[in-house]
């Protein structure tokens, strides 16, 4: 068993990585450490809305390894058979936004009828949100 | 000296009279010892210079003799140097402005050698004494060169110019590779590289961009017009030869900054070294690429091409705009195959000179692996003398890099209808990945080595708790399907951990001998005492009841931890029974009981010695949503009179347990693990479990006008559907024995009295929803109530199925 080596081989296979701040990236592993500290080749941060998404070209990514809540190999054949439906940048980022929008008045709802209930959830600053 | 000095300098290497000759011809000579030779002897300058030029080098004095007779005296065949010379300055002319530029840049770099000019003349005089001269192949080569160069619009750019140049130059460095490298590298073009650059680009109006070329730029015209149709055959080698003058850039930069990851295959170390085989060689590599349909697609559509660097634009732009793209089929045999920019779709290819006589072109046409072994099989012959220059782990990486190349051809050939085998070998070029194997093997294995090393573990059951159950359900779950099914459905790959043994490590701190005293070494293993913590008890006055009640909580808490823990214990024994050997396992029963019952004290708040007088303990415990769900838990391993402590206790204190669970709601889940008590409870058991739950002091036969108990009862979910268990273990029990005690019991009759009365006189409203409602408890009811309440209990209770 070769956990961190066998994707390495001469056949690139792609890796989707799922960082702390909830950004996906794909890219080409090239590099990786006992820290889990990535290079990440041709990478491509891919947006998730509802069924849609859609990518941004980055190109190299070194992301460190603390960073990384999860590493794994993309089935080539299989990732083109999704249900999700690909958009462009732009759409996606308006998706984006309205999404964050929609999330943040909630939340503000939220808080205002614990408020009133005499309720306050702490806010979870410090730990990883999104 | 020569008759045509002026006019060689100026065809030769550049056109600008001020700049010294001998720079001139060093500096473009620096892939071409043959010229620069020639040139040295042909300089206007005066002939002492030449002569003490090569008295430093140490020569003997025959070999200069032999040198100047063969350049000036008897020993000179003017014809065929001068010849060869005018042919390959027809290329040159072609691009006159690319010359023009070559030579400033040349002069740059001349100004910029300078000291190092003086060695690589040595050097590369030291290389060219006799080969060139008498070499057949060479000779051939360098006859057959112009004639290959002049098909294809030459209105090239400066990278072709270059190329051509430099190529013609230094057809025999195919030994002195290294060296030529190392001057390769030593020679600071960028500067002047870019300039052209940027008049390349204005000449073919592609824009320089510093983000990604691919959004948005203009069709990039793979082929100029002019040329002559591209062939098909680097179509589908898909091969990309970069003009040595884009290598350049790379080149010198690579050498001086190495790369941390020394073995790194970027694509400008591969360059670097084709590039010096690329400089031996006779024919002008300028074979550059042509842009396939695909390519251009990957290139321009493909979204993950990331962004090019601008000098790598120029490179591709470069790359694209030449005119030499065209080029005969034949100059790719004698290409060198390097590395473009890491955009998508660029293939790396060695190809080596064949170093004996170039064959012609249908070398081309063979299979794309194929053509890669032939071609890099010689190169790497002549690679292996010659790389002692490089970085060591360069070089390995070069060996390496042919070895997998070889390795994919067999595998290719190998391979079929493995996940590459339905790709014709033109896609399999495509999907090779030019930094595939960035990381050698050896650092793979070693990061592998230091995760296994991490997940090593004396006991997995405890390190990796749910990675061990998952595993087990899903062992157990193929296990069945194999016992259903045809076969193992699939397979599940389970990572291997390495088991280590436990060792038990004494540590004894470091002990020095000889010395007065303990040494304060303090180290993880043994750490010293920093803080001197005492623990005092606070005095009973001054608690405040606030501080008491706060107290009594965290007392409960930990009491429920401990429990917990033994709770976990006991669940675990069943697997380490079955790991032990057998003469252990008496002695885990054991334990396994004692913890039972320590449990079991625990919950009830018995201290050992004192009579169980309250339930205030195990209701506090059941006032935490933890305490209950532990409860839960830990039922099914309590004998059955402990079982039916427990419940009891909790239906005495239902009603308040029902109210400190208001929050929570987690009471639902005592339902099962009661029921379960619950059927195995004999008939007085569950007559007195009635009783308290309807609250009513075992000797009263006064009802009350309205019982509160029970009413709290029904209007939660809990208490309903633990009042219906009650109540349908109570018909089960009636209905099993016919002469049952239950109906000769004067408590459960009245009871029972009592539970419908209240049944009926709940509004429907405030009947909570039991979670469950059993079907025996029509005809149970039908026993107590006449037809007419009956009735009225059905649909208030929808114990007919059907209603729902």
């Amino acid at each position: 068993v070769c956990p961190a080596g066998a994707d390495l081989i001469s056949l690139p296979e792609k890796h989707l990585v799922l960082l702390r701040d909830g950004r996906t990236l794909i890219g080409y592993l090239r590099s990786i450490d006992q820290f889990a500290n990535l290079v990440l080749h041709q990478t491509v941060e891919r947006i998730h809305v509802g069924k849609k998404y859609g990518d941004i070209p980055r190109g190299i990514f070194v992301v460190r390894g603390e960073n990384v809540v999860l590493l794994g190999e993309i089935d080539l054949e299989k990732e083109s058979d999704t249900p999700l439906q690909q958009v462009s940048i732009e759409e996606i980022l308006e998706e984006q936004r309205v999404e964050q929008q929609a999330k943040q008045e909630s939340e503000k709802l939220k808080v205002q009828a614990l408020k009133e209930r005499g309720l306050s959830i702490p806010r979870a600053d410090t730990l990883d949100e999104y | 000296m020569c008759p045509d000095g002026d006019a060689c300098v100026a065809r030769g290497g550049g056109s600008e009279p001020e700049r010294g000759p001998r720079g001139a011809s060093l500096a473009v000579g620096v892939s071409a010892p043959l010229t620069m030779f020639r040139y040295q002897s042909l300089e206007d300058c005066p002939p002492d210079e030449d002569e003490d030029a090569f008295q430093t080098l140490g020569e003997e004095d025959e070999d200069i003799d032999q040198f100047n007779d063969d350049t000036f005296g008897a020993g000179a065949i003017d014809d065929d140097w001068q010849e060869a010379h005018e042919r390959l300055a027809e290329l040159e002319d072609k691009p006159a402005t690319a010359r023009e530029l070559e030579d400033g840049t040349v002069s740059d770099e001349m100004d910029l050698l300078g000291h190092h000019e003086e060695n690589l003349a040595e050097r590369l005089s030291k290389l060219v004494i006799d080969n060139e001269l008498e070499d057949p192949a060479i000779m051939q080569a360098v006859q057959t060169q112009p004639s290959m160069l002049q098909p294809g619009g030459l209105n090239s750019s400066i990278w072709d110019g270059s190329a051509v140049l430099r190529r013609i130059r230094g057809p025999l460095l195919t030994q002195e590779m290294p060296a030529v490298s190392v001057l390769e590298y030593a020679l600071p073009q960028k500067p002047s590289q870019t300039q052209e650059d940027e008049r390349d680009l204005s000449e073919r109006a592609l824009p320089r961009r510093s983000s990604s070329p691919v959004i948005g730029s203009p069709p990039v015209r793979a082929v100029p017009i002019g040329t002559p149709p591209k062939q098909g055959a680097m179509a589908n080698f898909n091969q990309q030869i970069l003009c040595p003058k884009p290598v350049h850039i790379r080149a010198p930069m690579q050498q001086r900054y190495p790369a941390p990851y020394g073995e790194r295959m970027s694509p400008n170390q591969l360059c670097n070294v084709p590039n010096s085989s690329l400089l031996g060689h006779p024919f002008p590599p300028s074979v550059t690429p042509v842009f396939t349909h695909l390519q251009r697609a990957q290139l321009l559509g493909g979204a993950q091409a990331g962004r090019m660097s601008p000098s790598q634009f120029a490179r591709v732009s470069g790359l694209v705009g030449s005119p030499l793209a065209s080029m005969n089929p034949k100059l790719l045999q004698g290409r060198v195959g390097q590395m473009v920019s890491p955009a998508s779709g660029f293939r790396a290819f060695f190809g080596g000179p064949p170093p004996s006589a170039p064959t012609p072109s249908q070398q081309q046409h063979p299979p794309c692996p194929g053509s890669h072994l032939q071609n890099l099989r010689p190169h790497s012959q002549m690679f292996r003398p010659d790389t002692t220059h490089l970085h060591p782990q360069h070089r390995r990486l070069l060996h390496q890099r042919q070895q997998q190349n070889r390795n994919q051809h067999r595998s290719l050939n190998g391979w079929g209808g493995d996940r590459g085998g339905h790709r014709t070998c033109h896609q399999e070029q495509l999907r090779k990945d030019p930094y595939a194997n960035l990381m050698l093997q050896r650092e793979k294995d070693w990061v592998s080595k230091i995760q296994m090393m991490q997940l090593q573990s004396t006991d997995p059951y405890l390190d990796d708790f749910y990675y061990q159950n998952y595993f087990q359900k899903l062992e157990k779950v193929s296990a069945a399907e194999e016992m259903h099914g045809d076969g193992p459905k699939k397979e599940r790959t389970k990572l291997i951990t390495p088991q280590v043994a436990k060792l038990e490590h004494a540590y004894k701190p470091v002990q020095f001998e000889g010395s007065l005293g303990k040494l304060t070494v303090s180290s993880v293993n043994n750490p010293r005492k920093m803080i001197d913590a005492v623990v005092t008890s606070r005095s009973e006055d001054d608690e405040t009841t606030e501080k008491q009640v706060r107290d009594k909580r965290r007392q409960t808490l930990v009491t429920i931890e401990k429990t917990y823990s033994l709770l976990l214990d006991v669940e675990d024994y069943e697997r380490r029974y079955l790991l032990s050997l057998e003469g252990q396992r008496p002695t885990l029963m054991e334990e396994r009981k004692q913890k039972i019952c320590d449990m079991y004290d625990n919950l009830r708040g018995k201290m050992p010695g004192q009579e169980r007088l309250s339930d205030d303990h195990f209701v506090q415990i059941m006032c935490i949503r933890k305490g209950k769900r532990m409860v839960a838990r830990i039922l099914p391993f309590l004998s059955p009179e402990q079982a039916t402590d427990i419940l009891m206790a909790t239906a005495r204190n239902l009603p308040f347990l029902i109210k400190k669970d208001a929050q929570d709601e987690v009471l639902p889940c005592l339902l099962r693990p009661f029921s379960l008590v619950l059927y195995h409870l004999p008939s007085e058991t569950v007559t007195s479990l009635l009783q308290q739950l309807a609250n009513l002091p075992q000797s009263a036969t006064v009802p009350a006008p309205a019982n509160l108990h029970l009413a709290a009862v029904l209007q939660n979910k809990f208490g309903l559907s633990l009042l219906y268990l009650v109540l349908s273990r109570g018909e089960e029990l009636q209905s099993s024995h016919d002469a049952t005690e239950l109906m000769q019991d004067n408590q459960w009759t009245e009871l029972m009295f009592t539970a419908t009365r209240e049944l009926l006189r709940i509004p429907q409203a405030a009947l909570a929803k039991p979670v469950s409602t059993p079907s025996n408890l029509l005809s149970l009811f039908s026993r107590y109530v006449d037809q007419q309440k009956l009735n009225v209990l059905e649909t208030k209770l929808q114990l007919v199925q059907g209603i729902r």
